[in-house]
């Protein structure tokens, strides 16, 4: 049980603050929001926990461990997963090879037996297809595990970076923009899987734009406008705040 | 001697970085490592010595018809090498393995078109006068060379910061898809860098195919790999840089080659490059830009 | 027979393409832009050639030789490139063929200069050849399968995706360098034991633009990908002998019209093709069935 923890971290890019001050935490076992206007910073944000840019100012915590300057796929390890807005997978790999590939940092065969083809690297490789069907049953897609992902649709394609980033057992899951694009009753099946996954322990930080869809699944939402946080609170605090309404209706 | 040597170093140093030049003003724009730079350089010493031997025009001509030569051939390598690329939004690999298929294609050609021959400016192109200065012997052809070189750079500068076509390469450079949306068309912009960027190739190719008075279908090889330790050192897509490190490489160059031997001149201008990439991979005047485009995230 | 027999040198040749398409091929597979193949081949073939005839060693232990040092210069490689991008990679490595080229031409104490080694006892035949093909060839489509060619696969396709799934990008690199650098090495000493001399030039930019050509073409994911490659580029002109001059023109034209219209090379596009269809012929029957 590990929760994300941030603490006055600030980036700025050629001089212009992209996120300024920002202190938030993400406890273990639910799914918090953060929410914000178009060009709020809430990109950056999630690359900044994912070490993907470098931190300027703040700490960031997972559990005891200070991931501040730890390098991205150190974080990875560490058990940060992340989805991303823009869908990142390999189009040309099948549904079930993108969700093996997430389980990279279980993989507990060594080198040299991987270099000369041992037994127990065939059998590692048994044991995380079965594990990726199992995923795959749960996300209702096991008719598409030999599908190339690039030939599904947008919602499937949702998913299987889902599955890719549930595969990676994490303690911290970050999930930018989910549901956009889909219609209601596939966000209602995913938020349903989220306070599942939730449930079992793991701290969800879910960057969203659509408010209903936050509001119905966090028990804490964070709201961002220009890199600056703005307000927080649970759903009906945040959705009375008048500088919430200003931030969205304002500009 | 070591003063003469130094001379010597400088005008070829000069060349080198008008040759980087061309090759870092591709690189800053369309972010594409040009492979076939050298055979351009090699096609524009070609073309002067075409003219030279076919219509006895005179040097400045032959440097001219290097200019247009080089230039042209890099449009049309754009068009064949770079465009169907760019149109796919392909990775920067495949231009980098187009552009050594398209040098491989014009090597070759070069090399059937002379049948492996060494060819030679006629002693007449440019006399050799000595001028004596300080107690160095200054060839005329040298003072021409630094001359021309600095015409072309200040020139390059001129064109790229003071007139609205450098404006429009240099805002494709920063952002092409913001460029399209302030009106600005692609299609001319990239013309105009290929045309540039052959044309300095090609009026390096004359000058050098004069200096070293000899024009082969090989000459472009070494220069092209010399031309790699340039940008590096000089920091990619910084024309200040590719000049310094052009005399540099110059000096190095010459001053191996008269106090070592030629094979290890090679041999250390190019251990350089690897030094400099191991220390400090975004050159001697990189900046925070250059880091970004030179290391992983 | 006599036909056969009139061929073997060609065999011989594809074979030994086939090696160095192999050894481009790891590091292209993992994302790498190495160039570097032509200058671990003339490493593992000057020191072949040098065991032998200046030690007199026996080429098993020239080849092995030839091996190690490959392995160990790709590593030595990889350390400084990991930190860089893919085109400074390639720049680095083009620079590495012209350091051992400057060096095998230069050291003639040791090299012989541009007259290369002669004399190097004949050891390795057709045979010899085909089994190393498919040794190396087997090696490789073990380690496709692994952890260590999934991890390949996501580095080459998304590097921001394999550094999120934790995949450590340089230590892949590393991996794909030595295995390149090796490869490469054992081919040049078998190519040293199975051609009686070996001359700095073979070692150039031609080789370097061949087999690159070898893996654009033929395809960069599967390991039939190099075998297909090679062995077009190596019979193609043989059929095109009349047009001996402009063999090299082809070669180059191949290269571009491969990455052009052909980005994923022979092999993996027919491969992706073959995968679809199947799909499609799966959901048709599967359709029928419900009809029905």
């Amino acid at each position: 049980m590990k929760a994300l923890c941030l603490s006055d971290v600030s980036r700025s890019f050629g001089g212009l603050p992209a996120v300024d001050g920002l202190t938030l935490t993400a406890p273990a076992g639910r799914v918090t929001g953060l929410i914000g206007p178009n060009g709020a910073g809430k990109t950056t944000v999630v690359n900044l926990i994912t070490g993907l840019l470098k931190v300027g100012r703040g700490r960031i915590t997972v559990g005891e461990r200070d991931v501040t300057e730890a390098s991205a796929s150190a974080l990875a390890r560490a058990g940060v997963a992340r989805t991303f807005q823009n869908i990142r997978l390999i189009a040309d790999a099948t549904v079930l090879e993108n969700v093996v590939a997430g389980f990279h940092r279980h993989e507990t065969t060594g080198v040299l037996s991987n270099l000369f083809g041992l037994p127990s690297s065939f059998a590692e490789r048994r044991r995380l297809e079965e594990k990726a069907g199992a995923l795959l049953e749960r996300f209702g897609m096991t008719a598409f595990a030999a599908h190339p992902a690039g030939s599904l649709s947008y919602g499937h394609q949702r998913r299987i970076e889902m599955m890719r980033a549930l595969a990676m057992d994490p303690s911290v899951l970050l999930l930018d923009e989910p549901v956009a694009g889909m219609n209601d009753s596939e966000a209602h099946s995913l938020a349903e899987i989220f306070r599942d996954v939730a449930g079992q322990g793991v701290a969800i930080l879910l960057i969203e734009h659509n408010m209903r869809f936050v509001m119905s699944l966090c028990t804490h939402i964070y709201v961002l406008a220009s890199g600056r946080l703005i307000s927080d609170g649970d759903p009906e605090e945040v959705g009375r705040d008048p500088k919430v309404i200003e931030a969205y209706l304002g500009s | 001697m070591l003063m003469q040597q130094l001379l010597n170093g400088i005008v070829v140093g000069s060349v080198y970085g008008v040759f980087a030049l061309g090759f870092t003003l591709i690189f800053g724009v369309n972010h594409i490592m040009n492979m076939a730079h050298g055979t351009i350089f090699m096609w524009g010493a070609f073309a002067g010595l075409f003219v030279v031997l076919t219509f006895d025009a005179p040097f400045l001509a032959a440097v001219l018809a290097g200019a247009i030569g080089g230039g042209l051939l890099a449009v049309v390598l754009d068009f064949f090498a770079f465009r169907p690329l760019r149109k796919r939004n392909a990775p920067e690999f495949s231009s980098i393995v187009s552009s050594i298929g398209a040098s491989f294609i014009l090597l070759s050609l070069a090399q059937q078109v002379t049948a492996t021959r060494v060819l030679r400016f006629p002693f007449e192109t440019f006399p050799v006068v000595i001028l004596n200065f300080m107690g160095l012997r200054i060839q005329l052809l040298q003072l021409v060379i630094v001359g021309i070189v600095v015409v072309m750079v200040f020139g390059l500068l001129f064109y790229l910061y003071r007139t609205s076509y450098g404006r429009q390469i240099r805002s494709v450079a920063f952002s092409e898809s913001t460029s399209k949306l302030l009106g600005i068309n692609p299609m001319a912009v990239n013309f105009q860098v290929f045309f540039i960027s052959g044309a300095l190739a090609g009026i390096a190719g004359v000058l050098i195919g004069i200096v070293f008075n000899s024009v082969h279908f090989m000459m472009g090889e070494p220069l092209l790999l010399r031309a790699f330790v340039v940008i590096i050192l000089g920091g990619l897509g910084s024309i200040p840089g590719a000049l310094i490190a052009g005399l540099l490489i110059g000096i190095v160059q010459t001053l191996s080659v008269a106090y070592l031997s030629a094979g290890m001149a090679d041999a250390i201008v190019f251990s350089l490059l690897f030094l400099v990439l191991l220390f400090r991979p975004t050159g001697l005047l990189g900046g925070a830009t250059s880091v970004a485009r030179v290391t992983r995230s | 027979m006599k036909f056969f027999l009139s061929y073997i040198p060609l065999f011989e040749l594809a074979l030994f393409n086939m090696l160095l398409a192999f050894s481009q091929y790891v590091v292209l597979r993992a994302g790498v832009f190495s160039l570097g193949t032509a200058a671990f081949a003339a490493l593992g073939a000057y020191t072949s050639a040098i065991l032998a005839t200046k030690l007199g060693m026996s080429p098993w232990i020239g080849m092995a030789a030839s091996l190690v040092l490959g392995a160990i210069a790709g590593a030595l490689v990889a350390i400084p490139l990991a930190r860089l991008r893919g085109v400074f990679q390639a720049l680095a490595t083009l620079a590495l063929v012209q350091i051992m080229l400057s060096i095998t031409l230069n050291w003639v104490d040791v090299t012989e200069g541009a007259l290369g080694i002669n004399g190097i006892p004949r050891s390795v035949g057709l045979f010899g050849m085909f089994c190393a093909v498919v040794v190396v060839g087997y090696f490789l489509a073990v380690i496709g399968a692994s952890s260590i060619g999934r991890a390949f696969d996501v580095i080459r396709e998304d590097e921001t995706v394999a550094v999120s799934l934790g995949i450590s990008v340089p230590k892949y690199h590393l991996i794909a360098f030595i295995l390149s650098g090796s490869i490469a090495g054992f081919a040049g000493g078998l190519h040293a034991f199975s051609s009686y001399s070996i001359t700095p030039n073979e070692y150039g930019f031609h080789m370097l633009v061949m087999v690159l050509a070898m893996v654009v073409l033929g395809g960069r994911v599967s390991v039939w990908g190099p075998v297909v490659g090679a062995a077009i580029l190596t019979v193609l002109p043989e059929l095109l002998r009349g047009f001996q001059e402009y063999r090299m023109v082809m070669q180059g034209a191949v290269l571009m019209f491969a990455i052009v219209f052909l980005p994923r090379g022979i092999v993996d596009t027919a491969k992706n093709i073959w995968r679809a269809r199947r799909v499609a012929a799966s959901e048709a029957a599967k359709t029928k069935a419900v009809t029905v």
